[in-house]
């Protein structure tokens, strides 16, 4: 069973997507695609009749359905439907006030304990697939540090796959000690990394199951589109 | 002695001597872990000083949760703040006493220290300990967590620490099970009705380690002893209803012609104690619904009308479909001419069942069956 990413040909290279109660991270410097990659990942699964939790530490989740809006109208929808549900770890810390019967608010990245319940409160209803998307990481990296968020990770996870859902975590790369990040990769199931190489971008898979192909590979980005350009097939590499 | 406020936990604990430390160490995910904030509150309305250290969320957040609550954390001047949030996020506060290194324990001793030699004796909150194991290095917090609990102690502080049990190394685990006082562990339980389960890991000044409690937390009401099933069972017009009323707040009724056609549904709530309580009818065609109906039930009272000893067989049969669940005989109808006595129907149901005599109609003896009731429930948690 896997969860389409919601791009085609990423979609192509995973042989059908990310395995299903998996906890994939994006990894990559600012920029470059990182958010797309979550956000079509989100909107993908929407389209599939699963749900979607959003945990926002750098944005607030009215920003975020601004920008979900733009990829698909539909997605007004779905919130009215209840598919969408916010953890807003952002609007309480630079005191915003806007309400929404799908978001509930934790004051601080450092409140990890409230973050964790928050989520299950919301995934603990077995039968839906859930789609984790949590961005970022590295905000809660930088408020405390790596071996405390590792802790949390570990529940988390175990939380998501008792209940049924698949995560996306973004982290930034720069901002972290090597260390710290082989210690947040060593809790995943699979990584998607991006980098930037002169003009060109690329991204590669490690873990995720059964991919095609663990070479770099060339992508384009187009607005909101992510394009992989590069081939992959039979092990040839661009 | 220092009280935390909580039925029964109280007892166990008997009291929270000055100089003891408590951990509550409270598994992830677990909704809503806001004791210790009930446990300063109480100690704030009984006149004691409070201090309030947190470090994992803003200070504002101690003024929400005292809001859910109704609360208003101006009328306590006996509280103070321990700020040790804002420097570590770069936030303005108010806060007249910010810990200005948070990831120096020396600098919570400094300014705790400062408040205890002002104030005498109450109760110190800290919000988080993992949040200081974290912030400031494992050992050092503890090293600095022992001072401060000594420091405490001398000036008649009791210390009370949140601990989130992320999956910490065995190795410090044990440093903490050494270091406190007592541990008391908050998980979840979830299967009749969700709920919340404290179980005294350890305590050093009294026998009571092992004790369980199951409890939930209701806004605005505060933290209460929680009994998601209680089923209400008896012969057709013994008064289940009546009694069913008599010790609820809220009460649904489903009743046609003065006989109750399906389950009724109540909340008691009494003395901190709350229970949900399912009246079954007790028309003899419901019997053989009575397994489903009272499956998972967590006690049940038997309601008697005490002057109709002929109904006592079907009664007993009834009885029969709740072996090994908790169970109090309501002898009612005590105030008609015949009524049978407490020990005549212990005699008929068995010398070791409870049996309280009630008159329903006023409120007669139903709390002490209640009362009962809870007991028994508890006493069977302890048990297993």
């Amino acid at each position: 069973m896997l969860a389409k990413t919601g791009i085609e040909r990423l979609d192509e290279l995973l042989k059908g997507g990310i395995p299903l109660k998996s906890n994939v991270l994006v990894y990559s410097p600012p920029f470059i695609g990182k958010e797309i990659i979550l956000k079509r990942f989100a909107l993908s699964g929407l389209q599939e009749g699963e749900n979607v939790v959003f945990i926002l530490t750098d944005k607030s989740f009215k920003d975020m359905k601004e920008e979900m809006l733009k990829l698909d109208k539909k997605y007004e929808e779905y919130e009215r439907d209840g598919k969408i549900r916010y953890i807003d770890v952002y609007s309480p810390s630079v005191e915003l006030q806007e309400e929404s019967e799908w978001a509930t608010f934790v004051d601080s990245p450092i409140n990890r304990e409230r973050i964790a319940s928050s989520i299950i409160q919301i995934i603990k209803k077995e039968e839906t697939k859930y789609r984790i998307i949590f961005d970022s990481l590295s905000t809660l990296i930088v408020y405390s540090d790596a071996k405390a968020v590792f802790r949390f990770l570990q529940v988390l996870s175990g939380m998501c796959k008792r209940s049924n859902a698949t995560s996306m975590f973004s982290m930034t790369r720069g901002m972290h000690e090597e260390i710290e990040v082989q210690t947040i990769k060593h809790l995943m199931d699979g990584v998607i990394e991006m980098k930037e190489e002169g003009a060109r971008f690329q991204l590669r898979v490690q873990g995720c199951g059964e991919v095609i192909s663990r070479h770099w590979i060339d992508y384009l980005l187009e607005g909101e589109e992510i394009r992989l350009t590069g081939a992959f097939r039979m092990g040839r590499v661009a | 002695m220092i009280e935390t406020g909580i039925p029964k936990l109280d007892e166990y604990l008997g009291g929270i001597p000055p100089g003891k430390s408590i951990v509550f160490r409270i598994e992830p995910g677990v909704e809503e872990s806001d004791i210790a904030i009930h446990i300063l509150h109480h100690n704030l309305e009984m006149g004691r000083k409070g201090i309030y250290v947190v470090s994992e969320s803003s200070p504002k957040n101690v003024e929400r949760k005292f809001s859910e609550f109704n609360w208003d954390r101006k009328r306590y001047d006996n509280l103070t703040v321990v700020d040790g949030y804002s420097s570590l996020v770069g936030a303005p506060t108010q806060e007249k006493y910010v810990v200005e290194e948070p990831h120096d324990i020396r600098s919570y001793e400094d300014v705790i220290l400062e408040i205890i030699e002002k104030n005498g004796g109450g109760i110190i909150v800290f919000d988080s300990l993992s949040n200081l194991l974290d912030m400031c290095g494992e050992r050092d917090a503890l090293e600095g967590i022992e001072r401060i609990n000594k420091d405490a102690g001398s000036a008649g502080f009791a210390t009370i620490y949140n601990f989130i049990s992320w999956p910490y190394k065995e190795a410090l685990l044990y440093m903490i099970k050494r270091l406190f006082n007592a541990i008391i562990e908050v998980s979840m339980v979830e299967d009749v009705g969700v709920r919340q389960r404290m179980e005294i890991k350890k305590i050093d000044w009294n026998e009571n380690e092992g004790k369980k409690i199951d409890f939930k937390i209701f806004k605005p009401d505060g933290v209460r002893i929680y009994i998601p099933k209680i089923s209400v069972i008896g012969p057709f017009q013994a008064g289940k209803t009546t009694f069913i009323k008599s010790i609820s707040k809220s009460f649904t009724p489903i009743e046609r012609m003065g006989a109750t056609v399906g389950v009724e549904h109540a909340t008691a709530d009494y003395k901190g104690y709350r229970a949900e309580i399912f009246g079954i009818p007790g028309q003899e065609r419901f019997l053989p619904l009575l397994d489903k109906l009272g499956a998972s039930s967590m006690g049940v009272f038997l309601v008697l009308d005490s002057t109709k000893p002929n109904e006592f067989e079907f009664a007993k049969k009834m009885l029969e479909k709740f072996s090994g669940v908790p169970c109090v005989i309501v002898a009612n109808k005590q105030d008609m001419p015949g009524a049978m006595r407490r020990e005549e129907i212990k005699a008929r149901f068995g010398m070791d069942m409870e049996v309280v005599e009630t008159v329903a109609t006023e409120r007669r003896g139903v709390y002490e069956a209640f009362e009962r009731m809870v007991e028994k429930i508890l006493e069977c948690l302890n048990a297993g």
